[in-house]
Protein backbone atom coordinates (compact mmCIF):
# COMPACT_ATOMS: atom_id res chain seq x y z
CA UNK A 1 0.00 0.00 0.00
CA UNK A 2 2.53 2.31 1.10
CA UNK A 3 4.44 1.67 -2.71
CA UNK A 4 1.31 2.69 -4.53
CA UNK A 5 0.87 6.07 -2.30
CA UNK A 6 4.68 6.63 -3.55
CA UNK A 7 4.43 6.00 -7.27
CA UNK A 8 1.19 8.39 -6.70
CA UNK A 9 3.19 10.96 -4.96
CA UNK A 10 5.95 11.02 -7.56
CA UNK A 11 3.92 11.49 -10.84
CA UNK A 12 2.22 14.52 -8.83
CA UNK A 13 4.86 15.78 -7.13
CA UNK A 14 7.64 15.34 -9.50
CA UNK A 15 6.42 14.28 -12.63
CA UNK A 16 3.84 17.53 -12.19
CA UNK A 17 0.56 14.50 -13.72
CA UNK A 18 -2.63 16.11 -12.29
CA UNK A 19 -5.07 14.28 -10.70
CA UNK A 20 -7.48 15.06 -13.40
CA UNK A 21 -4.88 13.64 -15.99
CA UNK A 22 -4.72 10.54 -14.59
CA UNK A 23 -8.01 10.03 -13.10
CA UNK A 24 -9.61 10.33 -16.98
CA UNK A 25 -7.16 7.42 -17.90
CA UNK A 26 -7.67 5.17 -15.25
CA UNK A 27 -11.32 5.55 -15.64
CA UNK A 28 -10.75 5.20 -19.66
CA UNK A 29 -8.60 1.84 -18.89
CA UNK A 30 -11.90 0.51 -16.44
CA UNK A 31 -14.54 1.27 -19.15
CA UNK A 32 -11.97 -0.63 -22.03
CA UNK A 33 -11.01 -3.54 -19.79
CA UNK A 34 -14.68 -4.04 -19.43
CA UNK A 35 -15.78 -3.69 -23.02
CA UNK A 36 -13.64 -6.46 -23.66
CA UNK A 37 -14.71 -8.56 -21.02
CA UNK A 38 -18.32 -8.17 -21.22
CA UNK A 39 -19.07 -6.52 -24.98
CA UNK A 40 -22.34 -5.05 -25.00
CA UNK A 41 -23.99 -8.85 -26.75
CA UNK A 42 -22.76 -11.24 -23.76
CA UNK A 43 -25.62 -9.19 -21.44
CA UNK A 44 -28.67 -11.61 -20.33
CA UNK A 45 -30.76 -8.29 -19.66
CA UNK A 46 -32.22 -6.70 -22.51
CA UNK A 47 -29.99 -3.78 -22.48
CA UNK A 48 -26.71 -3.63 -21.71
CA UNK A 49 -27.06 -1.85 -18.40
CA UNK A 50 -24.49 -1.23 -15.56
CA UNK A 51 -24.51 0.25 -12.19
CA UNK A 52 -21.50 2.09 -11.19
CA UNK A 53 -21.40 2.49 -7.25
CA UNK A 54 -18.93 5.10 -6.50
CA UNK A 55 -17.65 5.95 -3.32
CA UNK A 56 -16.07 9.04 -1.73
CA UNK A 57 -12.68 9.69 -3.02
CA UNK A 58 -10.31 8.92 -6.04
CA UNK A 59 -12.07 5.65 -6.94
CA UNK A 60 -15.34 7.06 -6.99
CA UNK A 61 -14.10 9.14 -9.67
CA UNK A 62 -12.35 6.75 -11.32
CA UNK A 63 -16.16 5.02 -11.42
CA UNK A 64 -17.23 8.21 -12.74
CA UNK A 65 -15.17 8.93 -15.71
CA UNK A 66 -15.70 4.82 -16.47
CA UNK A 67 -19.55 5.33 -16.07
CA UNK A 68 -19.30 8.05 -18.74
CA UNK A 69 -16.71 6.07 -21.31
CA UNK A 70 -19.15 3.06 -20.79
CA UNK A 71 -22.07 5.24 -21.90
CA UNK A 72 -19.89 6.17 -25.41
CA UNK A 73 -19.35 2.85 -25.48
CA UNK A 74 -22.66 1.91 -26.06
CA UNK A 75 -23.62 0.62 -22.52
CA UNK A 76 -26.41 2.24 -20.28
CA UNK A 77 -24.62 3.06 -16.97
CA UNK A 78 -26.22 4.30 -13.93
CA UNK A 79 -24.58 5.71 -11.19
CA UNK A 80 -25.38 5.51 -7.29
CA UNK A 81 -23.16 8.17 -5.61
CA UNK A 82 -24.01 8.81 -2.03
CA UNK A 83 -21.47 10.74 -0.89
CA UNK A 84 -19.72 13.26 -3.15
CA UNK A 85 -16.63 15.86 -2.21
CA UNK A 86 -17.21 19.17 -2.94
CA UNK A 87 -14.38 19.57 -5.07
CA UNK A 88 -14.35 20.92 -8.57
CA UNK A 89 -12.55 17.98 -9.70
CA UNK A 90 -15.72 15.68 -8.76
CA UNK A 91 -18.57 18.13 -9.27
CA UNK A 92 -17.11 18.45 -12.39
CA UNK A 93 -17.41 14.97 -13.20
CA UNK A 94 -20.51 13.97 -12.40
CA UNK A 95 -21.43 17.29 -14.07
CA UNK A 96 -20.13 15.45 -17.31
CA UNK A 97 -21.89 12.23 -16.71
CA UNK A 98 -25.54 14.36 -15.70
CA UNK A 99 -25.12 16.10 -19.26
CA UNK A 100 -24.55 12.53 -20.84
CA UNK A 101 -28.06 11.39 -19.70
CA UNK A 102 -26.65 8.68 -17.25
CA UNK A 103 -29.15 8.94 -14.19
CA UNK A 104 -28.51 8.98 -11.09
CA UNK A 105 -30.09 6.76 -8.23
CA UNK A 106 -31.47 9.00 -5.18
CA UNK A 107 -31.04 5.71 -2.94
CA UNK A 108 -29.21 1.72 -3.26
CA UNK A 109 -31.29 -1.04 -4.64
CA UNK A 110 -32.46 -2.71 -1.03
CA UNK A 111 -32.55 -5.84 -2.29
CA UNK A 112 -29.92 -8.03 -4.35
CA UNK A 113 -32.07 -9.84 -6.42
CA UNK A 114 -33.45 -5.94 -7.33
CA UNK A 115 -30.34 -5.28 -8.60
CA UNK A 116 -29.70 -8.96 -10.42
CA UNK A 117 -33.01 -8.17 -12.38
CA UNK A 118 -32.02 -4.56 -13.62
CA UNK A 119 -28.30 -5.16 -14.24
CA UNK A 120 -26.17 -6.56 -16.52
CA UNK A 121 -23.05 -5.76 -14.38
CA UNK A 122 -22.04 -3.87 -11.05
CA UNK A 123 -18.89 -1.66 -11.06
CA UNK A 124 -17.10 -1.02 -7.54
CA UNK A 125 -15.81 2.18 -7.36
CA UNK A 126 -16.43 2.07 -3.80
CA UNK A 127 -12.81 1.93 -2.15
CA UNK A 128 -9.08 2.01 -3.52
CA UNK A 129 -5.75 1.60 -2.39
CA UNK A 130 -5.58 4.50 0.58
CA UNK A 131 -8.55 2.35 1.91
CA UNK A 132 -7.57 1.69 5.83
CA UNK A 133 -9.80 0.65 8.51
CA UNK A 134 -13.59 0.10 9.19
CA UNK A 135 -16.13 0.63 6.66
CA UNK A 136 -18.51 3.77 7.08
CA UNK A 137 -22.25 4.05 6.62
CA UNK A 138 -23.68 4.09 3.80
CA UNK A 139 -21.16 1.86 2.46
CA UNK A 140 -21.10 -0.82 4.73
CA UNK A 141 -25.07 -1.78 3.83
CA UNK A 142 -24.27 -1.36 0.43
CA UNK A 143 -21.68 -3.57 0.26
CA UNK A 144 -23.39 -6.17 1.99
CA UNK A 145 -26.00 -6.25 -0.36
CA UNK A 146 -23.50 -6.69 -3.27
CA UNK A 147 -22.22 -9.84 -1.69
CA UNK A 148 -25.29 -11.15 -2.40
CA UNK A 149 -26.24 -10.57 -6.03
CA UNK A 150 -25.15 -12.96 -8.72
CA UNK A 151 -24.45 -10.54 -10.97
CA UNK A 152 -21.02 -10.24 -12.15
CA UNK A 153 -19.29 -7.14 -10.59
CA UNK A 154 -16.00 -5.70 -11.27
CA UNK A 155 -13.76 -3.56 -9.16
CA UNK A 156 -11.79 -0.92 -9.57
CA UNK A 157 -7.83 -1.28 -8.39
CA UNK A 158 -9.11 -3.30 -5.21
CA UNK A 159 -12.39 -4.72 -4.36
CA UNK A 160 -13.52 -2.56 -1.81
CA UNK A 161 -13.77 -3.67 1.62
CA UNK A 162 -10.78 -5.62 1.29
CA UNK A 163 -7.38 -4.87 3.14
CA UNK A 164 -4.91 -3.41 0.41
CA UNK A 165 -2.51 -6.38 1.55
CA UNK A 166 -4.20 -9.03 2.73
CA UNK A 167 -7.50 -9.13 0.74
CA UNK A 168 -10.75 -10.29 2.62
CA UNK A 169 -12.13 -14.20 2.33
CA UNK A 170 -15.37 -13.28 3.18
CA UNK A 171 -15.84 -10.12 1.69
CA UNK A 172 -16.93 -8.94 -1.93
CA UNK A 173 -15.67 -11.32 -4.61
CA UNK A 174 -16.00 -9.92 -7.89
CA UNK A 175 -15.32 -11.05 -11.43
CA UNK A 176 -13.11 -8.44 -12.54
CA UNK A 177 -10.56 -6.74 -11.59
CA UNK A 178 -8.90 -4.01 -13.23
CA UNK A 179 -5.81 -3.55 -11.05
CA UNK A 180 -4.31 0.77 -11.61
CA UNK A 181 -0.56 1.30 -12.51
CA UNK A 182 0.46 -2.19 -11.02
CA UNK A 183 -1.67 -4.52 -8.93
CA UNK A 184 -1.93 -4.57 -5.38
CA UNK A 185 -0.69 -7.23 -3.02
CA UNK A 186 -4.50 -7.91 -2.42
CA UNK A 187 -4.55 -9.48 -6.43
CA UNK A 188 -2.73 -12.58 -5.15
CA UNK A 189 -6.58 -13.48 -2.99
CA UNK A 190 -8.20 -12.65 -6.56
CA UNK A 191 -10.03 -15.51 -7.73
CA UNK A 192 -12.67 -14.08 -10.43
CA UNK A 193 -12.60 -14.75 -13.95
CA UNK A 194 -10.70 -11.17 -15.40
CA UNK A 195 -7.77 -9.62 -14.27
CA UNK A 196 -6.84 -6.92 -16.24
CA UNK A 197 -3.90 -4.16 -16.03
CA UNK A 198 -5.04 -0.44 -16.45
CA UNK A 199 -3.36 2.73 -15.96
CA UNK A 200 -0.61 2.89 -18.86
CA UNK A 201 0.68 6.52 -18.21
CA UNK A 202 3.99 4.87 -15.49
CA UNK A 203 7.00 6.28 -17.49
CA UNK A 204 9.80 4.12 -17.97
CA UNK A 205 11.93 5.22 -15.02
CA UNK A 206 9.58 5.22 -12.69
CA UNK A 207 8.94 1.52 -13.42
CA UNK A 208 12.37 0.60 -12.84
CA UNK A 209 13.04 2.53 -9.85
CA UNK A 210 10.09 0.32 -8.38
CA UNK A 211 10.78 -3.02 -9.80
CA UNK A 212 7.06 -2.96 -11.28
CA UNK A 213 7.95 -5.38 -14.17
CA UNK A 214 5.17 -4.95 -15.75
CA UNK A 215 4.71 -6.92 -18.67
CA UNK A 216 4.54 -5.07 -22.16
CA UNK A 217 0.95 -3.75 -23.02
CA UNK A 218 -0.11 -4.82 -26.33
CA UNK A 219 0.48 -2.14 -29.26
CA UNK A 220 -1.32 1.13 -28.27
CA UNK A 221 -3.91 -0.57 -26.02
CA UNK A 222 -4.56 1.25 -22.66
CA UNK A 223 -5.35 -2.15 -20.68
CA UNK A 224 -3.66 -6.00 -20.55
CA UNK A 225 -5.76 -8.87 -20.00
CA UNK A 226 -3.09 -10.92 -17.00
CA UNK A 227 -6.08 -13.30 -16.61
CA UNK B 1 -3.08 11.12 -31.83
CA UNK B 2 -0.70 8.29 -31.12
CA UNK B 3 -3.23 5.81 -31.39
CA UNK B 4 -3.70 6.67 -34.99
CA UNK B 5 0.33 7.25 -35.53
CA UNK B 6 0.50 3.69 -34.44
CA UNK B 7 -2.43 2.85 -37.21
CA UNK B 8 -1.18 5.16 -39.80
CA UNK B 9 3.03 4.11 -38.85
CA UNK B 10 2.92 1.08 -37.28
CA UNK B 11 6.29 -0.11 -35.43
CA UNK B 12 7.89 -2.77 -37.42
CA UNK B 13 6.90 -0.74 -40.91
CA UNK B 14 8.58 2.33 -39.94
CA UNK B 15 11.86 2.77 -42.33
CA UNK B 16 14.60 3.78 -40.00
CA UNK B 17 16.19 1.61 -37.41
CA UNK B 18 14.82 3.46 -34.42
CA UNK B 19 11.02 4.62 -34.38
CA UNK B 20 11.88 7.91 -34.56
CA UNK B 21 9.37 10.97 -34.08
CA UNK B 22 9.85 14.63 -34.23
CA UNK B 23 6.79 17.08 -32.76
CA UNK B 24 7.21 20.42 -33.58
CA UNK B 25 5.34 22.41 -30.62
CA UNK B 26 3.55 25.85 -31.51
CA UNK B 27 3.18 28.33 -28.57
CA UNK B 28 -0.56 27.45 -28.13
CA UNK B 29 -3.36 24.80 -27.06
CA UNK B 30 -1.89 23.01 -30.51
CA UNK B 31 1.20 22.70 -29.26
CA UNK B 32 0.12 21.78 -25.95
CA UNK B 33 -1.83 18.32 -27.61
CA UNK B 34 1.63 17.85 -29.42
CA UNK B 35 3.17 17.21 -25.78
CA UNK B 36 0.59 15.16 -24.85
CA UNK B 37 1.04 13.04 -28.03
CA UNK B 38 4.64 12.89 -27.39
CA UNK B 39 4.46 11.45 -23.61
CA UNK B 40 1.77 8.84 -24.95
CA UNK B 41 3.83 8.15 -27.99
CA UNK B 42 7.14 7.22 -25.54
CA UNK B 43 5.03 4.96 -23.55
CA UNK B 44 3.93 3.58 -27.09
CA UNK B 45 7.43 2.84 -27.45
CA UNK B 46 8.09 5.16 -30.29
CA UNK B 47 11.40 7.82 -29.87
CA UNK B 48 9.48 11.19 -29.67
CA UNK B 49 11.88 14.48 -29.63
CA UNK B 50 10.28 17.78 -29.33
CA UNK B 51 10.54 21.41 -30.96
CA UNK B 52 9.24 23.67 -28.53
CA UNK B 53 10.66 26.90 -28.78
CA UNK B 54 7.64 29.37 -27.54
CA UNK B 55 6.57 27.94 -24.24
CA UNK B 56 2.99 28.75 -22.90
CA UNK B 57 3.19 30.30 -19.59
CA UNK B 58 0.32 28.52 -18.88
CA UNK B 59 0.32 26.37 -15.80
CA UNK B 60 -1.30 23.04 -17.19
CA UNK B 61 0.98 23.51 -20.42
CA UNK B 62 4.39 23.51 -18.42
CA UNK B 63 3.46 20.72 -16.80
CA UNK B 64 2.89 18.85 -19.87
CA UNK B 65 6.39 20.35 -20.79
CA UNK B 66 7.64 18.50 -17.19
CA UNK B 67 6.43 15.20 -18.02
CA UNK B 68 7.78 15.06 -21.04
CA UNK B 69 11.36 16.24 -19.61
CA UNK B 70 10.96 13.79 -16.71
CA UNK B 71 10.01 10.78 -18.96
CA UNK B 72 13.44 11.34 -21.26
CA UNK B 73 12.26 12.73 -24.26
CA UNK B 74 14.91 15.26 -25.54
CA UNK B 75 13.82 19.03 -26.58
CA UNK B 76 15.87 19.90 -29.64
CA UNK B 77 17.11 23.80 -28.64
CA UNK B 78 16.88 24.47 -32.48
CA UNK B 79 15.23 23.00 -35.61
CA UNK B 80 17.78 22.29 -38.55
CA UNK B 81 17.28 24.42 -41.54
CA UNK B 82 18.79 22.01 -43.31
CA UNK B 83 15.67 19.32 -44.81
CA UNK B 84 18.02 16.13 -45.02
CA UNK B 85 18.75 16.76 -41.43
CA UNK B 86 15.16 15.58 -40.55
CA UNK B 87 14.65 13.83 -43.06
CA UNK B 88 17.14 11.52 -42.08
CA UNK B 89 16.99 11.63 -38.08
CA UNK B 90 13.10 10.69 -37.65
CA UNK B 91 10.54 8.90 -39.40
CA UNK B 92 7.72 10.92 -39.32
CA UNK B 93 7.09 14.75 -37.98
CA UNK B 94 4.22 15.54 -36.17
CA UNK B 95 2.99 19.06 -36.64
CA UNK B 96 1.03 20.52 -33.83
CA UNK B 97 2.18 24.22 -34.68
CA UNK B 98 -1.00 26.08 -35.34
CA UNK B 99 -4.69 24.95 -34.86
CA UNK B 100 -7.85 26.11 -35.54
CA UNK B 101 -7.81 29.06 -33.14
CA UNK B 102 -4.54 30.74 -35.18
CA UNK B 103 -4.99 34.15 -36.33
CA UNK B 104 -2.13 34.84 -39.12
CA UNK B 105 0.27 33.29 -36.40
CA UNK B 106 2.23 31.88 -39.52
CA UNK B 107 3.33 35.17 -40.23
CA UNK B 108 4.61 35.52 -36.87
CA UNK B 109 8.36 33.63 -35.92
CA UNK B 110 9.26 31.13 -34.90
CA UNK B 111 6.37 29.62 -36.50
CA UNK B 112 7.30 31.47 -40.44
CA UNK B 113 10.98 29.95 -40.06
CA UNK B 114 9.55 26.09 -39.07
CA UNK B 115 6.72 25.98 -41.70
CA UNK B 116 9.13 27.09 -44.53
CA UNK B 117 11.33 24.31 -43.45
CA UNK B 118 8.63 21.71 -42.71
CA UNK B 119 7.54 22.46 -46.35
CA UNK B 120 10.50 20.87 -47.77
CA UNK B 121 10.57 18.04 -45.62
CA UNK B 122 10.00 14.40 -47.62
CA UNK B 123 9.45 12.21 -44.75
CA UNK B 124 6.04 12.30 -43.69
CA UNK B 125 3.59 15.08 -42.20
CA UNK B 126 0.71 14.30 -39.22
CA UNK B 127 -0.89 17.34 -39.12
CA UNK B 128 -3.10 17.95 -35.55
CA UNK B 129 -6.66 19.49 -36.55
CA UNK B 130 -5.06 21.67 -39.00
CA UNK B 131 -2.40 22.09 -41.58
CA UNK B 132 -0.45 24.36 -39.59
CA UNK B 133 -0.17 27.81 -41.97
CA UNK B 134 -3.55 26.79 -43.55
CA UNK B 135 -6.55 28.94 -43.62
CA UNK B 136 -9.17 26.96 -41.34
CA UNK B 137 -11.87 27.65 -44.10
CA UNK B 138 -10.37 28.03 -47.28
CA UNK B 139 -7.15 25.95 -46.75
CA UNK B 140 -3.50 26.47 -48.30
CA UNK B 141 -1.92 26.58 -51.42
CA UNK B 142 1.84 26.48 -51.49
CA UNK B 143 1.70 25.59 -47.69
CA UNK B 144 2.52 22.26 -45.82
CA UNK B 145 1.66 18.98 -47.06
CA UNK B 146 0.25 16.26 -44.72
CA UNK B 147 -0.06 13.08 -45.24
CA UNK B 148 -2.06 12.23 -42.43
CA UNK B 149 -4.66 14.68 -41.28
CA UNK B 150 -6.40 13.86 -37.34
CA UNK B 151 -9.48 16.61 -37.15
CA UNK B 152 -10.18 16.93 -33.55
CA UNK B 153 -13.56 16.75 -32.34
CA UNK B 154 -14.53 17.95 -35.93
CA UNK B 155 -12.88 18.45 -39.60
CA UNK B 156 -12.45 22.27 -40.22
CA UNK B 157 -13.53 23.05 -43.62
CA UNK B 158 -10.07 23.24 -44.64
CA UNK B 159 -9.69 19.41 -44.53
CA UNK B 160 -11.77 19.63 -48.05
CA UNK B 161 -8.65 21.03 -49.57
CA UNK B 162 -6.37 17.83 -47.46
CA UNK B 163 -5.13 15.66 -50.23
CA UNK B 164 -2.85 13.56 -48.04
CA UNK B 165 -3.24 9.82 -47.85
CA UNK B 166 -5.19 9.43 -44.39
CA UNK B 167 -7.79 11.52 -42.46
CA UNK B 168 -8.83 10.57 -38.76
CA UNK B 169 -11.42 12.50 -36.72
CA UNK B 170 -10.71 11.98 -32.90
CA UNK B 171 -13.82 13.21 -31.47
CA UNK B 172 -15.33 10.34 -29.98
CA UNK B 173 -15.41 12.61 -26.35
CA UNK B 174 -18.31 14.58 -27.77
CA UNK B 175 -21.36 14.45 -25.70
CA UNK B 176 -24.64 13.42 -27.98
CA UNK B 177 -26.35 16.77 -27.61
CA UNK B 178 -23.00 18.90 -28.50
CA UNK B 179 -23.09 16.46 -31.20
CA UNK B 180 -26.79 16.71 -32.54
CA UNK B 181 -26.60 20.90 -31.71
CA UNK B 182 -23.72 21.71 -34.25
CA UNK B 183 -25.03 18.86 -36.51
CA UNK B 184 -21.56 16.78 -36.56
CA UNK B 185 -23.15 13.89 -37.89
CA UNK B 186 -20.13 11.79 -36.69
CA UNK B 187 -19.29 8.37 -38.22
CA UNK B 188 -19.32 5.32 -35.54
CA UNK B 189 -16.21 4.61 -33.75
CA UNK B 190 -15.55 1.11 -34.00
CA UNK B 191 -14.97 -1.11 -30.40
CA UNK B 192 -13.55 1.31 -27.96
CA UNK B 193 -11.27 3.24 -30.29
CA UNK B 194 -11.02 7.41 -29.83
CA UNK B 195 -10.46 7.53 -33.70
CA UNK B 196 -12.02 6.71 -36.96
CA UNK B 197 -10.44 6.59 -40.14
CA UNK B 198 -12.45 8.97 -42.87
Amino acid sequence: QEEAQAIDQELFTEYKFSVDQLMELAGLSCATAIAKAYPPSSFTTSQPTVLVVCGPGNNGGDGLVCARHLKMFGYEPTVYYPKRPSKPLFEGLTTQCQKMDIPFLPEFPTEAALIDELYGLVVDAIFGFSFKGAVREPFGSILSTLERITAPIASIDIPSGWDVEKGKADGLQPDMLISLTAPKKAAMHFTGRYHFLGGRFVPPALQQKYALNLPPYPETDCVLQLT
Amino acid sequence: CPHLLSQAFPLPSLPRKQPTVLVVCGPAQNGAIGLVCARHLRIFDYEPTIFYPKRSPDPLYRDFTTQCEKMDIPFLSYLPTEVQLINDAYNAVVDAVLGAEAEAGEGREPCATILATLKHVRIPIVSLDVPSGWDVEAGSSGGISPDVLVSLSAPKRCARRFLGRQHFVAGRFLPYDVQKKFELNPPEYPGTECVVAL
